[in-house]
This record gives C-alpha cells, sequence and structure tokens, in this order.
C-alpha cells in the first residue's frame, strides 16, 4: 500500500450551531480552544511518521471561528508536517468570517483552497437551518478572493428540507450558480441522531420530491459545464477535490482531532468526541482493522460513488484479484444496474441515487 | 406415606388475579425454597410466563406439610388462566381431588373465574373458595364476599381470605386443603392405571411423562404400554418433582409423579391417554378428559425455506406438551413448504410464534388465521376447511356457515353501551345481560369465532379502560353470507393473504389491507400494485411507488465505516423479507389483514 499523502484535521468549535449538524462540535470558548490546539499538537507529534502530505483538509466545526492568535498557533502546528510542494490545502470557512486579513493569513499559510458552507439562500431555509447567508455580501467576498489568487473554490448547497419546493431550489441554484465557483457540493437533508431537527422530530420529505431535486441539481449543473464526479460533487473540469478523492479512491489517509476519522496502517478508526479524554492522550474510540475482503468492499462501496467508477486494472494491481470473480459484476451490469465501459465499472447514472440497493447485492 | 396424608389440588383463577404469588407464598410456608433463593412466580418455568407474568404450562410440585402434628404430602398441580388454555386447565384439574379458587378482592369475578369454575366442578373437585389481595386499600371483601355467595352459592363461612402478597392466611388456608380436600382414592391391587396429563421432551431423558397413578403401581424396569397407541417402553425412572426432579423406586396408586422411558418418538405419546402394564394390563383405559379441538388455524413457514426440517422438528417438540397444537404439512405458491397449524386461540398462537422465535431461533412466516367453516356444496357433500385456500369456487357452494361463540363479558354496568356496540360490530347477536351486583355485569352475545380472531381482545380493553373480562364457548355453527377475498400483488395473487369475509364487509376490509400493505411494504425498484379482489373482481388498488432514494448524500472522512455499517444493516433488513414474484414483501405483511384499522 502507498504511503499516507492525505490529512484531515478537525477544529471542533463553533460560534453558532446549526440545527442539521451531527458532528463533532462545542461553542466556541478561548479557554478550550488553547487546550484543545496543545493536545492536537501532541497527537500529530505522536501519530504522523513524517509521510510527505500533498492534501490536507481543515474542517470543522468551523476553522475560521479561531482568533488571529489561535490560527498562528494552528499553521505552527501544521508546519511539523512534511508538505509537498504541489500541495492541495483546503480550509473551511464561514461566510461571516471571511475577512481580507482571514485570506492574507490563509494565502501565507499556503491555503489555496476554501470551501464555505452557504447551503443556501432562502430565508425560509436559512432559518430551517438556523443559519445566515447573504447574496451579495458572498458574491463579494468570494470576489476578493479571487482577486488576492484564492480561486479554487468550494461552496455546500443543502437541498430537500422540510417545506422546501422544487421552485425554492431552482432559485438557489440560479445564485450558487451566479457565485461562479468551481466546485459545488449538494447535500440532501438526512436527519441524523443527537441532531436539533431529530430532536424536534422533523421527518424528511417526499422520496419523489427528493429525487426530482437531485434530478434538477446534477442537469443544471451539468449544464452549467460542471462534471458530477461523485453522488453529491460538481468541478469545473481538473478541479475536483484531491483530499475527498482520497476517500472514495479507498486511500489512506491520517484524521487528526476531536472526533476524527482516518484510515492509517490498515485500520480505520474514529477518534473520541470527548474533549477531557482527548487533552488526556486518549485519542481514538473505535478501531476497525481491515482484512484483504474488508478492504476489498470498501473499494466498491466507496469507488462506486465515483461516476467514473471502479478501474479493474486498478483494482486488480491494488489486491490481485479480478473484481469480476470476487463479485457478482457480470449479473448487474446484465440486468442494468452497473455499466462497464473502457475498463471501468461504474453505477448506471440513472441509478445512482438508489445505489444501496445496488451495493447490497454486490458486497 | 399413608394414601391419607396425600392431598391433589390446583389453584384456579382469573387471569392477574394473584395466583402465582400465592404459589409462591405456599412454596415459602413449606420450606421448598428458602426466601433468599426466591425468585417471583417459581412455578412459572418459561421465560415467557415470567415476562408476561402468565402461567402457560401446567407445572406439578411436591410439597411437604405438617398439620397438627401430622406430616402430609401436597401436590400441587399450577393450571393457566387464559381462555386460551382451559384445555390445560381441565388437564390439570384430571389429577386433583381439590381446587383452591382464587378470587381478587378488589376485582371481584371475572369471566374465567367462572368458567375455570365450571371445570372443577365438572371434575367434581372439591373446591376452596378464596379472597385474594386482602392487603389492597381498595380491596373490598364484603362486596367480593357477597358475589361469590350470589353468584356462585358459596357459604360465607367457607370463604377464606388472603394475601398471597404479605403471605396473611395462606397457613390457614393449607389447614384447609388438608381438612377440606380428600385424599385420593387408593386402588393397589388393580392392574396399573396412569393417567397422563402432560409430558415434555428432556433432552437427556426423553419424552417425560407427566402421571397421576390411579391404581397399581410402576417402577424402574417395569414394561409399560400406552392404551391408545398400543407402544410398549421400558421403565427408565419414577419420581417426582419437587423443584427439580427426586427419582424414587416405585410410583403407586395416589401418586402423582414422572415416569422416562426413553421414548424418542414423540407421536407414541398422547397426552390424556392411560398407561398400564403390558404382562398386567388394564382392561378399560380411564376415562380421558374432554379433548381441546382447536379453533384458529394459520400457515406457518419459516422465513429462510431451507429451514423447513428444523421448524417440522421444533413444532413436534412444542406439541409433545401441548397436545391443543395440530400441524400438518401446507404448501404455499408464495411461501413454499410450511405447516398449517391449529391453535386454541390468537395468545396460544402468539405464545407458540414467539417460543419458535426464542427457543428454537427461527424466523417464521405466519398467514392471517382462520377458523374451520363448513360448506355445503352442490352435490349435498359437506366439507370442512381450515385455510381460505381450501374455499371451492363459488359455483360449486350451495352455503357456508361459521363458528359463533357463546361469550360472557363480565364488565362494570358503565361499559355496557361500548360492549354492545363493538359487538354489534362484530356481527354479533345480543342474548342477555346478567347482573353479578349491582354494577357489574355479565353480557351474554352470539359472535362469529372468525370476528374474534382478528382484534377483539385490544379492541374490548380498549373500549372498556381494561375492566373487562372476556370467555366463550363454541355455540355452534351458523349460515353466513361468506365470500374469499384475494390479495395481488403486482398482478399476481399472493395465495397466503387470502381471506374470507362477510360480503357486507369485504369493501371495507379490502380497502383497509391494501392501504395496510401499502404501508408496510417498502418502495421497490419498480411499481407495485396491490389489489384486493373477489373472484375477478377488483374491490380496492393501491400502488407503491417506485423507490427513489437509498443513497447516503453525503460520504466523507467519519461517515466510511458507518456507511458500511448501515449497508450491512440493509442487507440484514432485506434477508427477513420474503420474496413473492419479483416483490420483497416484510413478514409483518402477512399479518396485515390482522388488523383492520389505523
Amino acid at each position: 500500500m502507498d504511503e499516507i499523502k492525505a490529512v484531515y484535521i478537525h477544529i471542533p468549535f463553533c460560534k453558532q450551531i446549526c440545527s442539521y449538524c451531527d458532528f463533532c462540535k462545542f461553542y466556541y470558548d478561548q479557554k478550550w480552544v488553547r487546550e484543545y490546539l496543545m493536545a492536537l499538537e501532541k497527537e500529530i507529534k505522536d501519530r504522523y511518521m513524517d509521510e510527505k502530505i500533498s492534501k490536507i483538509y481543515i474542517g470543522g466545526g468551523t476553522p475560521s471561528a479561531l482568533n488571529n492568535e489561535e490560527l498562528d498557533y494552528l499553521f505552527a502546528i501544521i508546519k511539523l508536517l512534511n508538505l509537498d510542494d504541489n500541495i492541495e490545502f483546503t480550509f473551511e470557512c464561514n461566510l461571516s468570517d471571511i475577512t481580507e486579513d482571514l485570506i492574507d493569513k490563509l494565502i501565507a499559510n499556503r491555503v489555496n483552497r476554501i470551501s464555505i458552507g452557504i447551503e443556501s439562500f432562502d430565508p425560509e431555509k436559512l432559518e430551517f437551518l438556523e443559519r445566515n447567508a447573504d447574496f451579495e455580501d458572498a458574491q463579494r467576498k468570494i470576489e476578493m478572493c479571487k482577486a488576492k489568487g484564492l480561486t479554487n473554490i468550494n461552496v455546500d448547497l443543502m437541498y430537500a428540507l422540510q417545506n422546501e419546493t422544487l421552485k425554492m431550489l431552482k432559485k438557489d441554484l440560479k445564485l450558487f450558480l451566479k457565485l461562479d465557483v468551481p466546485h459545488i457540493s449538494t447535500y440532501s437533508l438526512m436527519i441524523e441522531p443527537n441532531t436539533k431537527l431529530y430532536n424536534k422530530k422533523i421527518e424528511a420529505i417526499d422520496e419523489d420530491l427528493d429525487a426530482k431535486m437531485y434530478e434538477t441539481i446534477c442537469k443544471t449543473l451539468e449544464n452549467e459545464g460542471y462534471e458530477h464526479y461523485e453522488v453529491s460533487n460538481f468541478a469545473k473540469p481538473g478541479l475536483a477535490s484531491k483530499h475527498n478523492l482520497t476517500y472514495w479512491d479507498n486511500e489512506e489517509y491520517y484524521g487528526f482531532g476531536l472526533g476524527a476519522s482516518g484510515y492509517a496502517f490498515r485500520v480505520r478508526y474514529t477518534n473520541t468526541r470527548s474533549l477531557t479524554k482527548y487533552i488526556t492522550g486518549n485519542y481514538v474510540m473505535e478501531k476497525e482493522m481491515l482484512g484483504e475482503k474488508e478492504m476489498m468492499d470498501y473499494e466498491i462501496i466507496l469507488g462506486l460513488r465515483k461516476t467514473k467508477g471502479i478501474n479493474l486494472k486498478h483494482f486488480y494491481e491494488k489486491f490481485n484479484v479480478n473484481l469480476q470473480n470476487q463479485y457478482p459484476v457480470d449479473d448487474l451490469v446484465k440486468s442494468g444496474d452497473l455499466i462497464y465501459k473502457d475498463g471501468n465499472i461504474f453505477i448506471n447514472p440513472d441509478k445512482l441515487y438508489i445505489m444501496n440497493e445496488i451495493l447490497i447485492k454486490l458486497v | 406415606m399413608e394414601n391419607s396424608h396425600i392431598r391433589n389440588f390446583s389453584i384456579i383463577a382469573h387471569i392477574d388475579h394473584g395466583k402465582s404469588t400465592l404459589a409462591d407464598r405456599i412454596l415459602e410456608i413449606c420450606h421448598l425454597v428458602d426466601k433468599r433463593q426466591m425468585q417471583d412466580q417459581m412455578l412459572d418455568s418459561m421465560e415467557l410466563e415470567r415476562e408476561r407474568g402468565i402461567t402457560i404450562k401446567l407445572n406439578t410440585v411436591k410439597l411437604n406439610y405438617n398439620f397438627e402434628g401430622q406430616d402430609y404430602i401436597l401436590n400441587l398441580i399450577d393450571t393457566p388462566g387464559h381462555v386460551d388454555f382451559s384445555y390445560e386447565v381441565s388437564r390439570s384439574l384430571a389429577a386433583c381431588e381439590g381446587a383452591i379458587l382464587v378470587v381478587d378482592a378488589s376485582q371481584g369475578i371475572e369471566a374465567q373465574t367462572l368458567a375455570n369454575l365450571y371445570l372443577a366442578m365438572e371434575d367434581d373437585l372439591t373446591i376452596i373458595p378464596v379472597l385474594n389481595k386482602i392487603d389492597l386499600p381498595n380491596a373490598d371483601v364484603p362486596k367480593v364476599k357477597k358475589e361469590l355467595m350470589d353468584v356462585l352459592g358459596f357459604k360465607e363461612e367457607e370463604i377464606l381470605l388472603v394475601s398471597g402478597k404479605t403471605g396473611e392466611g395462606v397457613k390457614e388456608l393449607l389447614d384447609e386443603v388438608v381438612r377440606k380436600i380428600n385424599p385420593p382414592r387408593i386402588d393397589k391391587t388393580s392392574p396399573l392405571k396412569a393417567l397422563i396429563f402432560d409430558s415434555y421432551f428432556d433432552p437427556y431423558k426423553g419424552v417425560v411423562l407427566l402421571v397421576k397413578i390411579v391404581s397399581g403401581k410402576v417402577k424402574v424396569k417395569d414394561q409399560i404400554k400406552m392404551m391408545a397407541t398400543s407402544s410398549v417402553f421400558e421403565v427408565t425412572e419414577v419420581g417426582v418433582h419437587t423443584m427439580t426432579y427426586q427419582s424414587l423406586d416405585t410410583l403407586e396408586s395416589g401418586m402423582v409423579g414422572y415416569i422416562c422411558a426413553s421414548i424418542k418418538d414423540i407421536s407414541k405419546v398422547e397426552v390424556g391417554d392411560t398407561i398400564t402394564l403390558e404382562n398386567n394390563p388394564a382392561s378399560e383405559p380411564l376415562k380421558g378428559y374432554k379433548k381441546m379441538k382447536p379453533m384458529v388455524f394459520s400457515g406457518i413457514f419459516p422465513t429462510e425455506s431451507s429451514r423447513y426440517d428444523e421448524l417440522k422438528e421444533a413444532l413436534e417438540k412444542l406439541k409433545l406438551n401441548d397436545a391443543s397444537l395440530t400441524i400438518e404439512p401446507e404448501t404455499s405458491v408464495a411461501l413454499g413448504f410450511g405447516f398449517r397449524t391449529g391453535f386454541l386461540g390468537l395468545l396460544h398462537m402468539d405464545i407458540i410464534l414467539t417460543r419458535l422465535e426464542r427457543e428454537f431461533n427461527l424466523d417464521t412466516i405466519a398467514t392471517s388465521p382462520s377458523v374451520i367453516y363448513r360448506v355445503t356444496l352442490t352435490g349435498g357433500d359437506v366439507i370442512e376447511i381450515d385455510s381460505p385456500n381450501k374455499m371451492p369456487d363459488k359455483t360449486k357452494i350451495v352455503k357456508i356457515e361459521e363458528p359463533y361463540i357463546y361469550t360472557s363479558i363480565i364488565a362494570p354496568a358503565e361499559f355496557i353501551g361500548p360492549i354492545m356496540t363493538l359487538c354489534q360490530n362484530k356481527r354479533g347477536i345480543y342474548k342477555t345481560t346478567d347482573y353479578i351486583n349491582e354494577n357489574r355485569v355479565n353480557i351474554h352475545y352470539e359472535i362469529p369465532l372468525g370476528e374474534i380472531v382478528y382484534d377483539f381482545y385490544d379492541k374490548l380493553k380498549s373500549s372498556t379502560k381494561g375492566y373487562a373480562s372476556f370467555d366463550y364457548e363454541v355455540s355452534g355453527y351458523k349460515e353466513s353470507k361468506l365470500v374469499k377475498m384475494d390479495i395481488l400483488l403486482n398482478g399476481e395473487v399472493v395465495d397466503a393473504l387470502s381471506v374470507i369475509v362477510h360480503e357486507t364487509e369485504s369493501y371495507n376490509k379490502g380497502r383497509a389491507i391494501v392501504q395496510k400493505l401499502r404501508k408496510l411494504i417498502p418502495r421497490q425498484n419498480f411499481e407495485v400494485p396491490i389489489q384486493a379482489s373477489i373472484g375477478s373482481k377488483v374491490i380496492a388498488r393501491e400502488n407503491i411507488s417506485a423507490m427513489r432514494k437509498n443513497v447516503l448524500a453525503k460520504c466523507y472522512g467519519g461517515d466510511v465505516s458507518r456507511k458500511r455499517k448501515l449497508l450491512e444493516k440493509q442487507k440484514e433488513g432485506k434477508k427477513r423479507m420474503k420474496m413473492i414474484g419479483s416483490v420483497e414483501v416484510p413478514q409483518e405483511a402477512f399479518l396485515a389483514v390482522l388488523s383492520e384499522d389505523e
């Protein structure tokens, strides 16, 4: 297996908690941030084996919630990593946190991609999500980033919210396209346990409408020159997220920080969500050791999320077995669930939104 | 032990009147269990019994008791209280000379109080009436005493007061058992006659027969003969039950105990049969007791068809100590090979299904319960059918009759209205109302049994805030306008979903069933129509839309392991489904026809 190339770092602090969020997060508190960053530094020193890192993603929570001093500390920690010259370095930002100073600082510290959690511009949707966003503000800030040379930008869009109509979604899509960014991630709302929405017993919207919305998104974005490269992700040619492709290519990566997940040395692990445990050095909460079969299962489950699917030759090189010999791929090609083309196996685009049904038959 | 110092008795009661707790106190007083190892409901050995707080299988236990300086043996034979299990009660009673009739001092007489008392009276047993739970603040001793005197004809001085919870009056009750109940009649000289009143399978001993020795004696190495089946076995062990087995040299006339004879073949043993000795046989078997006929029939199928043999074995084992259970092979187009299984009632069915799952780890699908219909054919022949799928073609039928029951519904008078509405809705025919006292009534209706097997109990409970008790006896067959209704999935008749319904209700039921199925059957990869039809006429239709979404929308680092677990879960879920044609149907769907509303 290749050496680890990717690192995810989790910053679990937010100034505002969104109704749908089930990630590991706390209200921002200076005292805790300091302690947390010290622990993060220790975790990286304990676990990182000095591999050359070419993809790094700082997510949250809200990394941009940190103040100047804290950001300096964070970037000092990152200097512990042996970064490749040709790195993709993504930093997650809240729209309201974006300032000239912040962008200057990010650029000075080699950040070359930002991901902005906008989610929607519709007042009703925003209220439901318990978020804020203003279109003019977003447009201005994104222009500013671009002017400073930070052009590789992702924005998140959420849909299938309670009471959302197709019309509302189309309006959102129109505004998002106006932002003219090279990457858009879209998420159909999932109501997860331990979220405000779950506790309020909010129900998912009608399945047919949800599917219709997905169809609309795919069609609209593809018409505008975005490549639909993963179930929920769209990018202008050449600008797919390299870091996120690490996951879908089933490659190893470090996950550092509270509640972060990683995949290193054939172990998939999830860090503790307890701040006190983390600070005392008890990082890992759960471990899954992978055998050959599990590794292949993951390769399929993740690989088929990509619209170009799995390359059969690559699979053979990685596992020394033919995918078709190990899994009932041929049957599913025959039934039209999978498509075989140019040495790749991928999910029939019409069935991408019901891909679990296909995966169940496969693994 | 002198025979005059043996007493065989049961405790009979309506469910929840505190029979098992009273039995616990009796065991304690007789030092069979000390307080520390005391577990609630000692006699209810099945996990299911303790969990539901009911007695299903009878148990027997031998107790030592000292009365006025003399040692006595008291054989306590426990009985179930639920209407479905009156057969078990009658089996217990056949081994007794007397019974303690327990009535809750706050509730008064209930439906099974009467039913069980009548069973005991048929067997000429001595009855000791007892008011239980006198420690409760809402106990009304004078009122309930009066009920026992007015309705059941007991004398005031006969009625004992006890509390199974505190133990008050229990010692006096045991004294009364010794004084009032006759010792078993003894006949040591005649040939062996032993009544089999229960049996069960022990993996080490084979079939264990629970017996009452009426005459003669039996010991190890005797060749015994089952009088009904003529099978012969050599006795390997005899003994009595204390809390475990206590093996003895001989069982003789008057004793209640067990016999093992390395019996492996379950079918050679029939509960109710008489055992005798091969070389000195009795000329006549004992009068068996009324054999209870199953009333409710359902198809039971293994979810995984490869487990048919396991299901067969499990049902046979259950049948061994549950003579009321009947099984015969059945084949369904939709569900494959299984068994048409007869039960005493719905609770009985529920318990058997739960035991299959818990004790035998078998996932099963049960089809909608049916009663036995009597069909007169155009040629004049009369046939009985226990499954909708055996219903002949309409053109060949002159008339269909269905079984009716005669109810005893005991409840506070304020609920007369709701009870009558319920019975009327179930096609009931009003008979009469008896007053137990000024504010409690016993309402009698004739109702088709087929209506009871659906949701009658639940409805009765909810419409009377749980205050009503219910018992019934079969009163006979009456002609009804009945039709077979089929359910079609994706255009194909699913035989396992067919039901027999009254013509006037067919539209409502058909609509209710297809609506329910639409909710229960998950979306498939294509659109699936669900139809209800009578003959070729479709009377209701719903569509299950095609599945449009089953994907984890976002999937990043942390979601990856979770995603795999989610898939595993979905996969497990699918395993529990049954493929009907190309439609995946969850098990619950086959019972959807059970409860009509929601």
